[in-house]
């Protein structure tokens, strides 16, 4: 129950794909407090940000992986990067898998980063997030 | 015409903690640090903090606010370097985020975001990628 650099390369794919809803869009939009007319109707684009909640599905099978005993109570997000092929837009369906890619350690902080591949369910490439994670092991 | 040097139009939002509340239930982030201090002060945290992705999020709108299509954007990343503490009265914490186009090649705009709450900076290297024409 640890984590090393011979667990960069493992995948968790998402079990469910994510449909996305123009009202979901809008309430979105809303908590961020963002009133671009883009993000609102049936053809609404969503905010950038909006990507990140697409990969929470495949984070947790991560997190839920026993043999890494990560605990999100002692995780903090570091570093948060998004590239975009194209803007995520109400009725797509997204499939969400996200690959360790680097993992350091420094005393009992373990910095682990993963980027998530979100597409269509047919596998075409939508957006790429890349978190940066540090996960505390220390006992205090 | 963009060029190097560029200033974008600056904004200030407010966060209090009826909008860490209401992002919460929208991004479905429900770490118990942004709602309460019991938990935050746990975790050595001076009060409850805003969520970095909401910082994120309000720091992309000086972006997203300048370019008229939002396919525009290509790439967006932060550092989460400092928290936002949100108190709990009427008043919030007001973070200020200003940009400014620091390169410019091959039709895309890269741009620098600076964002402080209070006197410190709470984002590192915020950088969004543009395409222009």
């Amino acid at each position: 129950m640890t984590i090393d650099a011979t667990m960069v390369g493992r995948s968790y794919t998402a079990a469910e794909s994510y449909q996305v809803g123009r009202e979901k869009i809008r309430e979105f939009a809303d908590a961020i407090g963002d009133p671009n007319p883009a993000y609102i109707g049936d053809d609404a684009v969503a905010p950038p940000t909006f990507a990140f909640m697409l990969g929470s599905r495949a984070l947790e099978q991560l997190l839920n992986d026993e043999e890494l005993g990560l605990r999100l109570d002692r995780i903090v997000h570091g570093a948060q990067k998004f590239s975009y092929t194209r803007p995520i837009k109400a009725g797509d369906d997204i499939a969400a898998t996200a690959t360790i890619t680097t993992v350091r350690k420094a005393g009992d902080v373990e910095v682990i980063m993963y980027e998530t591949a979100l597409t269509t369910v047919d596998g075409d490439p939508i957006a790429t997030s890349t978190s940066t994670i540090s996960h505390n092991r220390g006992e205090s | 015409m963009i060029e190097v040097g560029t200033e974008l139009p600056p904004l200030t939002v407010t966060f209090r903690r009826e909008d860490l509340v209401r992002y919460a239930g929208a991004s479905g982030d429900f770490n118990p640090i942004h709602w309460s201090d019991r938990m935050a002060g746990a975790l050595g945290l001076p009060g409850v903090i805003a969520h970095g992705m909401l910082t994120m999020a309000s720091a992309a709108r000086v972006v997203t606010d300048w370019i008229s299509d939002p396919a525009d954007l290509l790439e967006y990343g932060v550092r989460f370097t400092k928290p936002v503490v949100v108190p709990d009265d009427d008043k919030g914490v007001n973070v200020t985020f200003s940009a400014k186009v620091d390169k410019v090649t091959d039709g895309r705009a890269e741009i620098d975001i600076t964002a402080v709450a209070g006197e410190e900076k709470v984002l590192g290297r915020a950088r969004a990628v543009v395409r222009v024409q």
